[in-house]
């Protein structure tokens, strides 16, 4: 009887100290909770620019007086640029030098937040599962050509569009579908795409092969296999085309880009509720209307988006 | 022959001096030695921590989220199908592995069982082989061929993802077993070796009718630890961009951005492996049953 008692005793502590846990968490989504609530109300006495946004949002920050962004690593051309710098972490290139398009948007929308670039910016490496796993984040907001959806929607906060993509089909010089100008003549090709991308839906809803799509972990295999002749096409966003194109494969070629029924675009994602939305979307409102945003298209993207539409 | 083979049991079945874990399950055992009294003390015991684990789940602060992004019946209701239907891909992949590990393994052992001076070069290879693939990791094995040898580009070798990721399952696993195989064959008494060569039996006549079926009996329930490994294993063809189970999942779990697919995938593997592990169990026991009559006579 005693070991019983034991049992009971330990249970009993058990229920006790889970007691304390309080579920105030229970309650995310919807408004804006807690501290933030009052300053971040988008009501009439909403914030006019994006610098006054952030700082009537100061708490909001992961830390404070500085703006923390997640991205992938490595970090990708043509989005980053630049090279690798010794002693960081990202591979390919180094974010904090503000080059490639994604590097010169976070530069410009850290300066429309009152941030100085690249002082006042941390630069997290993330997996691409880590930009939505559950529970609070460690950074304000990632960015790592994630397409928008809105199935995406439930688990985090996407801003408005800083880029609105068309996905393409690369292909090697001498494969059968190299000369395609209909998505008709793609109907017995195997295609790959990397795993996460809206890429795959291209392959399936829209071309939909014979054949069942290859799916990979990273651009990186489904490179290698159409090198070696596995495959014979991959389906990636038109800008990453042009870069395989022009530096992984030099017998690749762009056969053509989809168009899309709803435009698809790449969208920072913020955590659930996070009022800093407001504030990304205000200074992306900002470059839209300066014809900032189309200068870093120019400047990085020039000439990555003149593909022929298969139809 | 003097005296009784050293396996010989010595208990009747149903003999309440049968060690413990002989009659069957280890967790179930204890309690029908304490009676109704203890099978009440662990009812109780049992509701209680099973109940207090659940209450603290649940009640974490992060729980509302973890039960939205894991265990989201929508998503379950939309990826358990798709990756049931991919999942068969990966039970193809499995079972032929299984059965080429079975003989690969078993060639390798007996290579490395080899006696005589003549017979080194090849116990040298069996031991270089086991060495080696237990060295490397699987998915580096299944990334080396899988890419590498399609992009040879040779006439006549095969593309397929699923010919190479069979392939290297083979030569991971069959190392595994290998040593496996090895110690069951060790682990029969050198007499047996003796009498049977005393009554006559060649070598091969010894290894084939009185060592392998001991050595195989034993080795049973190691073998179907193997043999999960490697049906686990099997998800990472996924690495090379062939789409099952693991894959399936993974696709689902990118259009929603919530991990329900795997909890769907793991559900899977929980299913097609506890019945695994009953089946050896009762193949063991039918196994020790028989052994015990032939003693009794």
């Amino acid at each position: 009887m005693r070991k019983l008692f034991s049992i009971l005793a330990v249970a009993g502590l058990l229920l006790a100290a889970c007691a304390e846990d309080d579920p105030t968490v229970g309650e995310t989504g919807g408004a804006p909770t807690g501290t933030t609530g009052e300053t971040a109300a988008t009501g009439p006495t909403a914030p006019a620019t994006a610098a006054d946004c952030a700082a009537a949002n100061a708490d909001a920050f992961e830390s404070a007086g500085v703006l923390t962004v997640g991205t992938g690593n490595p970090a990708f051309p043509p989005w980053w640029q630049g090279g690798q710098v010794d002693g960081s972490e990202f591979e390919f290139n180094e974010p904090s030098l503000g080059q490639g398009y994604e590097g010169a948007v976070v530069a410009e929308v850290t300066a429309r937040l009152g941030f100085s670039f690249p002082d006042q910016v941390t630069f997290v490496p993330l997996g691409f599962n880590k930009s939505f796993a559950p529970g609070p984040k460690d950074f304000d907001f990632v960015l790592q050509q994630i397409s928008y959806l809105p199935e995406r929607d439930e688990a985090v906060d996407f801003s408005e569009s800083y880029y609105d993509v068309n996905q393409a089909l690369v292909s090697t010089k001498g494969s059968p579908i190299a000369g395609a100008t209909t998505i008709a003549e793609l109907a017995d090709a195997t295609l790959g795409a990397p795993v996460g991308t809206t890429s795959l839906s291209v392959i399936e809803d829209v071309i939909q092969p014979s054949a069942d799509p290859q799916v990979y972990d990273d651009l990186a295999g489904a490179v290698q296999d159409l090198k070696a002749g596995s495959i014979d096409g991959i389906v990636v966003d038109l800008p990453s085309a042009f870069f395989i194109t022009a530096v992984q494969i030099p017998k690749g070629v762009v056969v053509g880009q989809f168009e899309a029924e709803s435009q698809e675009y790449f969208a920072m994602a913020f955590e659930t509720g996070s009022p800093l939305v407001e504030c990304v979307n205000l200074a992306l409102q900002e470059m839209k209307a300066d014809g900032t945003l189309d200068v870093i298209h120019d400047e990085w993207l020039a000439g990555a988006t003149n593909a022929p539409f298969l139809t | 022959m003097s005296g009784p083979p050293p396996d010989v049991y010595p208990y009747q079945p149903g003999d309440p001096r049968v060690p413990e874990g002989d009659r069957g399950s280890r967790i179930l055992a204890p309690l029908r030695a304490e009676g109704a009294r203890g099978v009440a003390i662990a009812i109780i015991s049992s509701v209680v921590v099973f109940t207090a684990i659940v209450v603290v789940v649940v009640n974490s602060s992060g729980w509302p989220l973890i039960k939205e992004s894991f265990f989201d019946p929508e998503v379950f209701a939309e990826a358990f199908p798709k990756i049931l239907e991919k999942f068969w891909r990966n039970v193809f992949i499995f079972i032929v592995a299984e059965l080429l590990v079975l003989v690969v393994a078993m060639i390798v052992a007996i290579l490395r069982s080899l006696t005589g001076p003549v017979f080194f070069p090849l116990r040298v290879m069996a031991a270089a082989y086991t060495d080696l693939f237990r060295a490397i990791p699987t998915i580096l094995v299944i990334a080396l061929l899988g890419f590498g040898a399609p992009a040879l580009q040779i006439k006549g070798v095969p593309d397929s993802d699923v010919f190479w990721a069979i392939v290297a399952l083979v030569l991971v696993y069959s190392a595994y077993v290998a040593e496996v195989y090895r110690a069951g064959i060790e682990s029969v008494h050198p007499s047996q070796v003796a009498s049977a060569r005393a009554l006559g039996l060649s070598r091969r006549k010894t290894l084939r009718f009185v060592v392998l079926p001991q050595a195989v009996r034993r080795v049973i329930p190691p073998l179907l630890n193997d043999f999960i490994g490697l049906q686990k294993d099997s998800a990472l063809i996924a690495f090379l961009g062939y789409v099952e189970g693991l894959r399936q999942a993974q696709i689902i779990q990118f259009e929603n951005f919530d991990f329900t697919p795997y909890v769907a995938l793991a559900l899977i593997y929980i299913v097609i492996t506890i019945p695994q592990a009953r089946f050896v169990d009762w193949l063991v026991a039918r196994d020790r049953r028989r052994r015990q009559v032939g003693a009794a006579l």
